[in-house]
């Protein structure tokens, strides 16, 4: 590398052909720099007349490989602990049914993150980014809106096969459905604070979900 | 536009005005028009055009901030090789065939919205696995700087494939991994600290005469052919991803493009250095030079964007302006690993506040203290601190080392530099009781010097 010498020589000693390619390399450049800037802004930026006027140029353009959200906390953090809990009913093998209590997952992934310096994304991002995918894709009425909406339910319903289906299979049977509800409870405001809010937890419960065989990863079976 | 450099230095002799002040004071620029200018020379640059020249020549003469884009080279593939270390024992089901996020599912989101990922490629164990551990050694090399660009590539496609593979895995931190891969790719962020360099300073004291060095470049040759060998077939089964003019990085430049394109810019590299050491070769250093610039540029911004952001959103959250946002977080079940801990830190209601202010205060206004060098290094440290904590007290080591990698773009060469001598002269001293380093070279090598003016840039075949 520092054999070339030649590296200091100034542009102005290079031939008309030369200078004119990096010229016009300079002014792409530019551009292209300038054009990936305007559009991480107006991503980043809250809805404007711009980006109102050339959403579907700049969505185009940023999903899906420049996607992001900085919006970490903000505006506010979050102030309340969502717990994502889940029940199955089985089938038994004397063909009677049986529907089983409760299981707090995310109360399982609380305690895993517990004194735990480098938590898994299996444990912190998971079930807390799956739920958030199905909240974000169904509507109030608990209904699936489009592709993502279906997608999402699977996925939710082959996370808690993965983690519960041994266990509720332990006694024999078959899970048939299961039925999934989140509570939500909001943290309760810090000891100097006068302010009073109600910590009584809030369900979303969801409704019942028949489990075919694809929704059994493969490691929900051996566990 | 294609050179205004020329007139430079016979200009700056010439004119013996000694205000550098700012080139857009209108009272002062002076017309080329003016009859008693024009007494002087033929043709005079107005300020602007000389602004532009000087810029024109800044961006094409090197590619700048070596150490900063080494450091955040190392501190990408640093964090995503650490993390993938630490989650093997659960990638089978974060990115491979026990993952919830079934294939076939991914396959579904993936041709809806393009992103691009080997993994779907194949719905074999071995082919994840596979993946899995070209993933780690790239990052691995990549943090060694070993064949720096080809593993810039690798990396890049190691990120892309298992994160879009699994989109709802991620946070903050994958993120940023993810925009800085592609981003890294365009940069020489090997340049120094990297085997890349010791190889080339190696050679240039070894061999008076570059040509012969450069050839005998095996390695790179084989993993160049290789590398062209495996991205033929991929493109000739064609696979998901693997289009030419949609679906890629920029608009109408599909990944084939991309890959085949950098692929054949190495080999005309290593043609060019080989046969034509000139001025073609000068053409093609400059090109990369303005391309490692202009990438460094959007690091830089998108930094800035990061930071613009969380803090301009957070002033306009009510438990940010009342002084407690900090306090909430701490109480979340997954961000609360030691929960004694932030019991006790957020029970004081005053540090609350003044960690929570601080925190909007230093992430609004770090954008607009580059400008200022010394603050710019203070709030720097605050940053970096602050994300250390996070790391501890959220449980979120991951997003935090890759925020801090983020940071180190805007730490200061002269900070850098001492860095590297300490460390080096760590080394040496550990290594020098064990007597002659032998075969692993002199202890300094993968050590920079000063090579601010050349820029560096020798890149072999692939490197």
């Amino acid at each position: 590398m520092q054999s070339y010498g030649d590296e200091t020589r100034p542009l102005a000693a290079l031939s008309l052909p030369s200078r004119i390619v990096i010229g016009v390399a300079a002014c792409a450049v530019a551009v292209v720099v300038a054009m990936h800037l305007a559009m991480m802004f107006l991503h980043v930026a809250p809805s404007n007349t711009l980006s109102k006027q050339q959403g579907s140029l700049i969505s185009d353009y940023v999903y899906p490989e420049y996607e992001q959200n900085w919006k970490l906390f903000a505006p506010n953090p979050l102030q309340q602990n969502i717990a994502v809990q889940a029940r199955a009913q089985l089938r038994t093998e004397d063909g009677t049914t049986r529907t089983t209590g409760w299981t707090d997952v995310t109360a399982r992934d609380g305690q895993d993150i517990r004194h735990n310096p480098m938590p898994s994304h299996t444990q912190q991002n998971q079930l807390r980014r799956g739920w958030e995918f199905l909240v974000n894709s169904h509507n109030a009425q608990n209904q699936a809106t489009g592709l993502r909406g279906e997608l999402s339910e699977r996925y939710i319903k082959r996370i808690m096969m993965l983690r519960l289906d041994g266990e509720w299979t332990a006694d024999g049977g078959r899970v048939e459905r299961i039925q999934v509800r989140s509570m939500t409870t909001p943290v309760s405001p810090p000891p100097w604070s006068s302010e009073k809010i109600s910590v009584k937890p809030v369900y979303r419960v969801l409704p019942w979900w028949q489990v075919t065989a694809d929704d059994l990863p493969k490691g929900a079976t051996n566990q | 536009m294609t050179s205004p450099t020329p007139q430079q230095p016979a200009e700056a002799s010439q004119q013996t005005q000694p205000s550098q002040a700012s080139s857009q004071s209108p009272s002062e620029a002076p017309s080329s028009g003016r009859p008693d200018e024009n007494r002087h020379a033929p043709y005079e640059e107005t300020r602007i055009e000389r602004a532009i020249g000087r810029g024109f020549a800044r961006v094409t003469g090197r590619a700048m901030a070596p150490y900063q884009t080494a450091v955040i080279r190392i501190g990408f593939a640093t964090t995503w090789l650490l993390f993938l270390v630490r989650e093997w024992p659960n990638r089978h089901v974060l990115y491979g065939p026990d993952s919830p996020w079934s294939l076939d599912m991914a396959r579904q989101l993936l041709d809806a919205n393009h992103a691009f990922s080997v993994l779907p490629w194949a719905n074999s164990s071995g082919w994840f696995e596979l993946v899995y551990l070209l993933a780690i050694v790239s990052s691995a090399l990549l943090m060694l700087g070993w064949r720096t660009r080809t593993m810039s590539v690798l990396f890049m496609i190691g990120v892309l494939s298992l994160q879009n593979r699994s989109v709802f895995i991620g946070d903050g931190g994958d993120n940023v991994i993810h925009l800085m891969a592609l981003y890294l790719v365009l940069t020489r962020c090997g340049q120094v600290w990297s085997l890349d360099a010791r190889r080339a300073k190696r050679a240039a004291s070894g061999a008076t005469d570059e040509a012969p060095a450069l050839g005998r470049d095996l390695v790179g040759i084989v993993l160049w052919s290789v590398l062209g060998l495996a991205l033929a077939v991929a493109q000739l089964l064609g696979p998901y991803g693997l289009t030419w003019f949609e679906h890629g990085p920029f608009p109408h430049i599909g990944w084939s493009l991309v890959f085949w394109g950098l692929w054949a810019t190495h080999g005309l590299w290593w043609a060019v250095q080989r046969y034509a050491p000139g001025e073609p070769r000068i053409v093609l250093d400059t090109l990369a030079k303005l391309a490692h610039n202009g990438a460094l540029l959007v690091i830089m911004v998108e930094v800035c964007l990061i930071y613009a952001t969380a803090g301009w959103y957070k002033i306009q959250g009510s438990r940010w302006q009342d002084g407690t946002a900090v306090f909430y977080p701490m109480h979340l079940d997954y961000f609360s690993p030691w929960p004694a801990l932030s019991e006790a830190l957020g029970s004081n209601g005053l540090m609350v506040m003044l960690i929570t202010y601080g925190t909007v205060i230093v992430q609004v206004a770090f954008p607009f203290t580059l400008f200022n060098r010394r603050l710019k290094n203070v709030l720097l440290v605050v940053m970096i601190c602050e994300h250390l904590s996070i790391a501890f007290l959220l449980g979120l080591p991951f997003f935090s080392l890759a925020m801090i990698a983020a940071d180190a773009v805007f730490l200061p060469t002269n900070f850098l530099t001492w860095l590297s001598a300490r460390i080096s002269g760590l080394r040496k001293r550990l290594v020098g009781g064990a007597g002659d380093p032998g075969p692993a070279g002199p202890p300094e090598g993968g050590e920079p010097e000063a090579r601010t003016q050349t820029g560096g840039g020798g890149h072999t075949l692939v490197g």
